[in-house]
């Protein structure tokens, strides 16, 4: 009997490494596999040595805990930020989204999740410490001390979650705590609008400059 | 010939949770008067612009319209009945109706018959959103759910031998699932004394019409008492924990000092001190206001 069934225990050990990935199947797996069999050698070892360096180089950002090459991370470091301000995401991807608006020039700081007691994930599992932590370190006359802290974790109940005991947690710090608007995503059609994302919409309404 | 199962079915249901399917779908657990606890895709649900994300958030009342696919049914239509708003901008209220819901999927099972399960889940949202007490609420709920799905705690006489318990020193055990006589808690080393008018209240809740139980007013200790009694008892009859039970805790934790229910004294250890009944206030009453 075969035990490797692409003839070659090496194909069957990148096609299981691939399937191993969330969102790729058994066919994708395969594919991707002799994709990478008949692709010049240099885009392998280039794949490889990306692999390697994702687990070797990065670390997390001791202030604001984002994934980053450099500890502190490149936003924490750079001094044209302001820094009164911290915007609270789930995940480093939200961090992303919020930067390619480039209508944001505070700091952050990532939770790396959401409060989910149904999933087993509590405060304690989140980086919350961290972000009382760093307020209080912050804490002074100085100008440079936080003034505002914008929660910007999902308009879902986990979210809304995490929002809530996040201001529980900062309002006794002194800090001004917001969220971000909610409201119509761009291009949604009204008839199909939730009760609550229209009730929202028409209680933050705004006058038509 | 048996009767043809059809395509497309609609159904009232509450979402207990949902979980991230591929790139753009959600995978929906719901439960419903007809067909008790399901699980449905949602195409599209992760997307900005999806026509169903909205309806689906957990916590929520919907009608759906489902397709039934070779595995999974498929929702193809959601319109919200009761989105709990006002529970989602309240910690307390939010936190409780967490712990409601864990409740609901860990005690159901899939595509078994769970009328009760969805009546009373529905029945205690409800409750929270018309501002009852917390305590009342998710104690009544627990009490009643377990009832419904043959779990039913004994708070008259011994759990084990149907004996009468002696008053001045009652003993439980969670795992026995009730108040041990002098005799069997000798077999119970887990077991442990349980407070007189815990038990009162908890007899209280558990036997009498909701809005009875919802004049009896409650101190902090009896309170914390009970919720400690009832947690141990639920994790026992689940066999494991309820994350959100933890998360109610912390939320407690973190309640301002200003807030009333924070720094309410304790009454007096009597047993008249710690329960009572006040028609005109009813207990349970959060002092929020519901919507």
């Amino acid at each position: 009997m075969n035990e490797s069934p692409h003839g070659s225990s090496t194909i069957t050990r990148l096609v299981e490494s691939f399937h191993r990935l969330p969102g790729i199947g058994p066919k994708s797996a395969q594919r991707l596999a002799y994709h990478v069999l008949r692709a010049p050698e240099e885009e392998a070892r280039a794949l490889a040595e990306a692999l390697l360096d994702v687990k070797q180089r990065a670390v997390l950002c001791g202030a604001c805990q984002q994934i980053s090459d450099t500890d502190p991370c490149a936003v924490c470091d750079d001094t044209r930020r302001d820094r009164t301000v911290i915007c609270v995401v789930e995940e480093p991807l939200d961090l992303v989204a919020i930067e390619r608006t480039n209508g944001y020039h505070g700091l952050y700081h990532v939770l790396h999740g959401a409060i989910s007691p149904a999933d087993g994930v509590g405060p304690e599992d989140l980086k919350i410490s961290e972000l009382l932590t760093r307020l209080r370190r912050d804490d002074g006359d100085d100008a440079e001390a936080v003034g505002e802290v914008i929660v910007a974790t999902n308009p879902n109940l986990e979210g809304e979650a995490t929002a809530m005991y996040l201001a529980r947690l900062l309002e006794p710090l002194g800090v001004r705590v917001t969220r971000l608007a909610r409201g119509l995503p761009a291009g949604a059609d009204l008839e199909y609008v939730d009760n609550v994302t229209l009730e929202r919409a028409l209680a933050f309404r705004q006058s038509v400059e | 010939m048996p009767a043809r199962v059809p395509r497309v079915t609609k159904t009232e249901a509450v979402v207990l949770k949902r979980r991230r399917f591929g790139d753009s779908d959600r995978i929906v657990t719901l439960l419903t008067p007809a067909r008790g606890k399901i699980e449905a895709i949602a195409k599209g649900a992760l997307r900005p612009r999806s026509k169903l994300a909205g309806h689906l958030e957990p916590m929520t009342h919907v009608e759906i319209m489902m397709a039934h696919g070779r595995t999974l049914g498929i929702v193809t239509q959601a319109q919200t009945i009761e989105p709990f708003a006002a529970l989602r901008d309240d910690l307390e209220r939010l936190s409780a109706g967490l712990y409601l819901l864990e409740l609901a999927d860990r005690f159901t099972v899939e595509e078994a018959e769970a009328d009760a399960a969805y009546v009373l889940l529905l029945t205690a949202l409800l409750r929270l959103l018309r501002g009852d007490g917390h305590q009342l609420v998710v104690r009544s709920f627990e009490l009643a759910l377990l009832e419904a799905t043959g779990f039913r705690p004994e708070w008259q006489r011994c759990a084990a031998c149907r004996s009468e318990v002696t008053p001045d020193r009652l003993v439980w055990s969670p795992l026995a699932g009730g108040l041990l006589c002098e005799r069997c808690r000798e077999s119970h080393p887990e077991s442990e004394p349980i407070d007189v008018s815990v038990v009162k209240v908890l007899r209280l809740i558990q036997d009498a019409p909701y809005e009875e139980a919802a004049r009896v007013r409650l101190n902090q200790r009896v309170a914390a008492g009970m919720e400690s009694v009832m947690h141990d008892l639920v994790r026992a009859m689940a066999e494991r924990d309820l994350g959100s039970a933890r998360f109610l805790a912390a939320v407690r934790h973190t309640r301002p000092v200003d807030d009333p229910a924070a720094t309410a004294p304790d009454e007096p250890a009597s047993l008249d001190g710690d329960v009572t009944y006040t028609p005109q206030e009813p207990l349970g009453a959060s002092g929020q206001t519901g919507s």
